[in-house]
């Protein structure tokens, strides 16, 4: 199944072994792959089912969200309930604002992640470990204990309501400078050596053969972080208080707060624009996905 | 640490350089925007601030630590946010685990099944947490639909004691079993298979391989999930935010919400500051616990 999730450890994994207790037999088995399905199928229903309902319900009339008893399908397809939402909203600027926020912070994280993991796997220098140790310790620190502070900053910087606030104090990654540290103390010495040879330096070495090489690292890394970063609400939320340069999210927050309550063929069809980038992003790479939540995971 | 890269063709002075040059973007970007603030929590959580004036704090000593116990609201907050991760944090691991049993060999359809049920973790709260609004709304919603079609008349679930914190907890196991299935099909996976055989082959039934098999070879996962599992906890924010707004009244509201209320409403800054070191501290605490505690277990087990 070329989509589904695959956790690479086909090699660990070998054919079962021919059943030894003959008692077991093979009805009993099929009971027990049959109650498997099931089970399944429901866990799947609880945990997709909400977004079925959300997609399907952002298709219906505000009458036929509420009606008893709910049908599944809308009578009529409402694809005009978008048009409304980026009528009532401007979902517009705020998707603007969630892609340059988006990926601008992701490529920063990216550059400087394979920057710095670059140096602490493969260049010698004074205090070295010292440095690489006192970063990972900022993974102890929730960013929840340093917001007070740092809301107060970016104040004095003028930072609130910008880009440069949204971007710029997100940028530096100690997930990502981890990653990139541990792909390069693994990566074959000889490639660069061969650079080397060619007299040439240090960052021109690394732009032209390392970076390259590690295109693999970069890409599940940056899928990550994007994700990361569009759903990255709380630090949107205390940043940002302007429409100007509110994002999906936030957007999303302040449409419900304006919508009465019954127009919620209209909400679900917001939430539907929130979630649906992520969503593709994830049935797209998921295989990427989910290496990379294995190898912060388990470091 | 072993150097396996040859300083062929550049100078030891060049090395130096390009390292630190790496490193500083980095370092620099972390010390201003991370490490600064954390000194700065501990020094205005000593002081009388206010964030919105111009008046510059002033020490105060240990006074907004004596003033937090008798705060309204913290020690609710604490309480709120201790329950939310006591039920949140096991049943979401035991959830995971149980999924991942489900799903670690592979069969037709498992793939799909493992993308389906890990979906919630990767959407954003806030759109999710919409749609769970909706579902379990009293008018309309499918909740209460299914409440009426056993003649229970419509409970508004998000505004009324305990359901409000009780669903807020039914939300966070929702949305984060499947990154902890995630982790549980790894750990199932390096499992080595003659274990099993050689087990099979003495006669061990199924609790019996998992208890003597599985479950200490997957300890160290589990005390992951835990460790994160309480420190993602402590923090809860949007999950409260987007959800139930705090209430009803403020029976959801959380340390987090707590905090930035004393700021950002009240421009209590020394006191909210007071609050973050507190958290702090208990996060740290409840870590060194667990892996005091549950980590030494592991060790007997494996030993």
């Amino acid at each position: 199944m070329a989509t589904a999730l695959e956790l690479r450890s086909g090699r660990l994994r070998r054919p079962p072994a021919a059943p030894v207790r003959p008692r077991r037999g093979r009805r009993e088995r099929r009971v027990v792959v049959v109650a498997r399905h099931v089970v399944l199928i429901i866990a799947t229903a609880l945990f997709f089912g909400p977004f079925v309902w959300m997609i399907l319900t952002s298709l219906k009339s505000s009458s036929s969200a509420l009606v008893y008893p709910p049908t599944l399908l809308p009578h009529h397809w409402h694809f005009g309930n978008y048009l409304d939402v980026f009528r009532a909203a401007p979902f517009g600027t705020f998707y603007l604002n969630s892609i340059i926020q988006a990926v601008a912070s992701t490529i920063g994280q990216v550059v400087t992640s394979a920057l710095a993991g670059y140096a602490f796997a493969r260049l010698r220098f004074p205090g070295r470990q010292l440095i690489f140790f006192i970063l990972l310790g900022a993974l102890l620190v929730p960013f929840q204990v340093v917001f007070v502070p740092l809301v107060h900053l970016l104040a004095a910087l003028h930072w609130l309501n910008s880009y440069e606030g949204l971007i710029i104090p997100n940028i530096p990654s100690i997930f990502g400078a981890f990653l990139f540290r541990q792909f390069f103390m693994s990566f074959p010495a000889e490639l660069e050596d061969a650079a080397a040879v060619d007299g040439a330096g240090i960052l021109r070495r690394f732009i032209s053969v390392v970076a390259p090489l590690s295109r693999g690292t970069a890409g599940a890394f940056a899928i990550l972080a994007f994700i990361y970063n569009w759903n990255n609400f709380f630090y949107q939320f205390i940043i940002v208080n302007t429409n100007r340069y509110m994002t999906v999210q936030l957007g999303l927050v302040l449409f419900q707060s304006q919508q009465t309550a019954s127009e919620f063929n209209l909400l679900m069809a917001a939430s539907t624009i929130a979630v649906i980038p992520v969503l593709i992003v994830f049935l797209v790479f998921q295989r990427q996905i989910v290496r990379g939540i294995m190898l912060g995971g388990l470091k | 640490m072993e150097d396996k890269r040859s300083g062929g063709g550049v100078s030891r002075r060049e090395e130096i350089i390009a390292g630190y040059a790496f490193v500083a973007p980095t370092a620099v970007l972390l010390s201003l925007f991370y490490f600064v603030p954390l000194i700065e929590t501990f020094y205005y959580s000593f002081t009388k601030w206010d964030p919105a004036s111009v008046t510059p704090a002033h020490y105060v000593g240990l006074a907004n630590y004596r003033q937090l116990g008798g705060s309204v609201g913290f020690l609710p907050a604490v309480l709120h946010t201790l329950v939310y991760l006591a039920f949140t944090v096991p049943i979401s691991v035991a959830v995971g685990l149980g999924l991942a049993m489900l799903l670690n060999r592979p069969f037709r359809g498992s793939g799909i099944y493992r993308t389906l049920v890990f979906t919630p973790y990767i959407a954003p709260i806030v759109g999710s947490a919409l749609v769970f609004s909706y579902i379990l709304s009293p008018l309309g919603g499918i909740a209460n639909d299914l409440l009426s079609a056993f003649g229970i008349h419509p409970i508004n679930f998000l505004a009324e004691n305990p359901w409000a914190m009780i669903w807020l907890i039914i939300f966070s196991i929702w949305q984060v079993a499947g990154f902890n299935m995630v982790i549980y099909l790894a750990a199932l996976a390096s499992v080595p298979e003659v274990y099993y055989e050689a087990a099979e082959m003495d006669g061990a039934r199924f609790f019996a391989r998992f208890r003597h098999i599985t479950w200490p070879l997957i300890w160290p996962s589990t005390l992951f999930l835990l460790v994160i599992g309480v420190v993602n906890s402590i923090q809860v924010f949007t999950q409260v935010y987007a959800l139930t707004g705090g209430g009803p009244i403020d029976s959801t509201w959380t340390v987090i919400y707590w905090i930035y209320q004393e700021d950002f409403v009240y421009f209590n800054g020394g006191l909210a500051t007071a609050g973050s070191v507190v958290l702090f501290l208990v996060g740290m605490i409840l870590t060194l616990l667990q892996l005091r505690f549950l980590g030494r277990r592991r060790v007997e087990m494996m030993s």
